[in-house]
């Protein structure tokens, strides 16, 4: 069943379009990756999907309800109840410490619950650096940190911007093990990347040039 | 974990980790809530100072007897009870009298007054020497001690010459060997007793006739007759007094009281069963010598305490206490007093309305010269004051919107972050005011101490008195503040809740 549906989708800005006519289909549960040079679309892509952004032409439908219409307040509550972000500048919170920063992200869609927030750097592996600061934190530690917050209202679909883009190999492979993980929960990940390593770990890869997919790869490698 | 406690969290952990950039906010709103504090307490505190200052420059309000009433020191003082003890500063009695110093071919005015309150009433005056402080001294004013040629210490004879008789008594009677003074007064249950004095060679009482006809037989009647009481009347001066010590009275039998009369002395012991009669001999004698006082001139040697330095009229009058005026007068008048009063004009126009309608004959008015500059530089003052308040506090709102704008674009991301993370515009909003509002409390506390004490200290440097702290200054404070930062923020705010949560996901 498919969770994301992009139906003949184009986002123009002005003379430039910077996605024309594009269609995916993403079932719950997959994990795809997106791929594509820069300018090839691929933020403007990920803007939509996300719920920050409205395409010029064509219907996004998620879960089964058309949101290319929608209202920014209105897309910023689905965004909050559906999707979780992950994105290659970690962005936290500098002030607030680990577990505020999963905390901020409760707060915003429910309950603040710091017990359940600390499971959940717990399952990143960073319960006991729950209380430091994001600057007393190494990149892939911020990272992870990212990773529970995105993980903590339970999305539906969890949506990495370049997750692994500022990370060394060793804190890579930790991503994308909790990747594997959350996939094996039936996390539905889409993932943009230029990087084929971490396009490879997907199921299924799409690759845009010139805002229009090019080809579409399944890893035929693929362990579950 | 409620959400509030979470929002609280958020807000500390965002005033309590990012101190640098806080304190600089903090600092803006904590310095101009001090200044504006200190200013709103100086704005309120400037009348009651400028009050007291201003009543240096004299006195504000004069008491006048009404046409055809007298002023006396008993009605001086039944209108001042009508003043709230702290509102008067002084009130100052004047009499007014021409007194000639034959000596020199002069006359000047001179004013009978009382020192102490003069003291209060013109604290500008400046003595040469001392106030005088006993009987038969005086203060001379500059310009008449440069005339006459006396200075502090010497003495000068003044006399007083009545300008109308208004005595009763024997007037043509003089003060001559053979002289006879007349007088009367009430005696026991309103009788009236009439005495007669023949006066010796040295103005001694030599002979005393008393016709207490009116009086009880066995009683006052005696004072006609009982020669031990009559005798002790020989030789002495007027006037005379009962002897206030004696326990014991005299009369027929009875040789010496005890703790009788000292010889030599102006007392005389009251008859035995007969002090009301005595009492009304001694009266009628007093009245008889005062009116003859009253009509003939009176000359006394004063001794000059010190000169008046004012650079005004004053320095051309001659001043001694009210005692000495009544005694060189025999007469208990005042023509003004001068009062200092502090009040503001409108208080004063009720006070002397009130004043007016007591019914004491007495008129009030304002020393227009003094209550309208008063009023006039007061208002100024404040006006001043206000204004620079109104300025600081723009200069606050500028420094505190300066401040938050620079912290959002600071946050620019972060904003965007807790966008893209699910918060609504309202809950970006809330959050930004919410950090506003806690610096508003912080920096309005901070504000209203520091603020007292930079009042206290422009009021110690400035006017030389401290001030008392007003309680209500607190939490006005702290609401100005909040309002102010408040305010401040909204600019900030709503750049902030403009901010796209996209610009997280491009790679800046």
């Amino acid at each position: 069943m498919a969770l994301l549906e992009l139906k003949n989708i184009s986002k123009i800005y002005g003379e430039l379009k910077a996605l024309n006519n594009v269609s995916l289909h993403v079932d719950k549960g997959e994990w795809v990756a997106i791929m594509g040079p820069s300018g090839s679309g691929k933020s403007t892509m990920m803007n939509i999907i996300g719920c920050m952004d409205k395409p010029t032409k064509g219907e996004v439908l998620l879960d089964g309800v058309d949101i290319s219409k929608e209202s920014s307040k209105r897309l910023t509550d689905i965004r909050r109840d559906k999707i979780g972000l992950i994105f290659q500048q970690f962005h936290m919170v500098g002030y607030l410490t680990a577990v505020e920063n999963v905390m901020v992200s409760q707060y915003y869609h429910s309950m603040p619950d710091e017990e359940e927030a600390l499971e959940a750097l717990g399952r990143v592996g960073l319960r006991e650096r729950a209380k430091h600061l994001p600057s007393q934190l190494s990149g892939g530690e911020q990272q992870r940190v990212c990773v529970a917050r995105a993980l903590i209202n339970h999305p539906e679909l969890i949506l990495a911007d370049e997750p692994t883009g500022n990370l060394d190999e060793a804190n890579e492979n930790i991503v994308l093990d909790l990747f594997r993980q959350l996939h094996r929960e039936g996390t539905t990940l889409i993932v943009v990347t230029h990087d084929p390593e971490v396009a490879e770990a997907a199921q299924r890869t799409i690759v845009l040039e010139h805002g229009k997919v090019a080809r579409e790869i399944v890893n035929e490698n693929f362990v579950e | 974990m409620t959400k509030r406690r979470m929002f609280l969290r958020m807000i500390t952990a965002s005033l309590l980790r990012r101190r640098s950039r806080m304190l600089i906010a903090l600092l803006s709103i904590g310095i101009g809530a001090t200044i504006l504090a200190g200013m709103v307490t100086i704005y309120y505190d400037v009348p009651r100072q400028m009050r007291s200052q201003m009543r240096s420059y004299g006195a504000n309000m004069l008491l006048m007897p009404d046409e055809g009433e007298t002023l006396t020191t008993e009605k001086l003082d039944g209108v001042l009870a009508l003043f709230p003890e702290e509102a008067l500063v002084g009130a100052t009695p004047y009499r007014y009298v021409r007194l000639d110093m034959t000596s020199r071919q002069q006359s000047f005015t001179s004013a009978g007054t009382d020192f102490e309150q003069v003291k209060k009433t013109s604290p500008y005056f400046s003595v040469e020497g001392r106030y005088p402080d006993g009987t038969r001294e005086v203060l001379v004013g500059k310009e008449i001690a440069e005339t006459i040629g006396v200075k502090e210490g010497s003495t000068m004879e003044l006399t007083y010459q009545p300008s109308v008789t208004s005595a009763s008594g024997d007037v043509s009677a003089d003060w001559v060997p053979g002289a006879k003074l007349t007088g009367s007064a009430e005696g026991w249950s309103g009788g009236t007793m009439t005495v007669t004095a023949t006066l010796g060679e040295d103005g001694a009482i030599a002979e005393i006739a008393v016709d207490a006809s009116t009086q009880t037989e066995e009683f006052g009647g005696r004072t006609q007759t009982d020669q031990a009481f009559l005798s002790q009347f020989v030789g002495k001066k007027l006037p005379l007094r009962l002897n206030p010590d004696a326990d014991e009275t005299v009369g027929a039998g009875v040789a010496s009281a005890k703790n009788a009369a000292p010889e030599g002395s102006d007392q005389v012991d009251a008859l035995s069963g007969a002090t009301v009669s005595s009492a009304a001999i001694v009266n009628a004698l007093n009245s008889a010598r005062n009116a003859d006082a009253a009509a003939k001139p009176n000359t006394v040697k004063y001794t000059v305490t010190g000169i008046l330095v004012t650079g005004g009229e004053e320095e051309g009058y001659v001043f001694m206490s009210l005692g000495d005026m009544q005694s060189l007068t025999g007469e208990d008048k005042l023509d003004v007093a001068e009062l200092s009063v502090s009040a503001e004009e409108e208080q004063l126009n009720a006070y002397a309305e009130q004043i007016g309608q007591s019914g004491q004959g007495v008129t009030a008015r304002l020393v227009k010269r003094v209550t309208k500059s008063e009023t006039a530089v007061l208002g100024k003052l404040q006006a001043l004051v206000f204004l620079v308040t109104v300025v600081v506090l723009l200069l606050t709102m500028i420094c505190v919107s300066t401040t938050m704008m620079a912290v959002v674009s600071e946050r620019r991301r972060e904003i965007g972050l807790r966008k893209a993370l699910g918060a609504s515009d309202n809950s970006i909003r809330v959050e930004f005011l919410g950090e506003g509002v806690f610096l508003g409390i912080l920096g309005g506390v901070l504000g209203a101490l520091l603020g007292f004490v930079f009042a206290q200290v422009v009021s110690v440097n400035v006017f030389g008195s401290s001030i008392t702290f007003q309680p209500l200054l607190l939490p006005a404070a702290v609401i100005v503040s909040v309002l102010i930062a408040a305010a401040s923020c909204l600019m900030p705010i709503k750049r902030a809740v403009a901010i796209d949560p996209a610009l997280v996901l491009k790679g800046e």
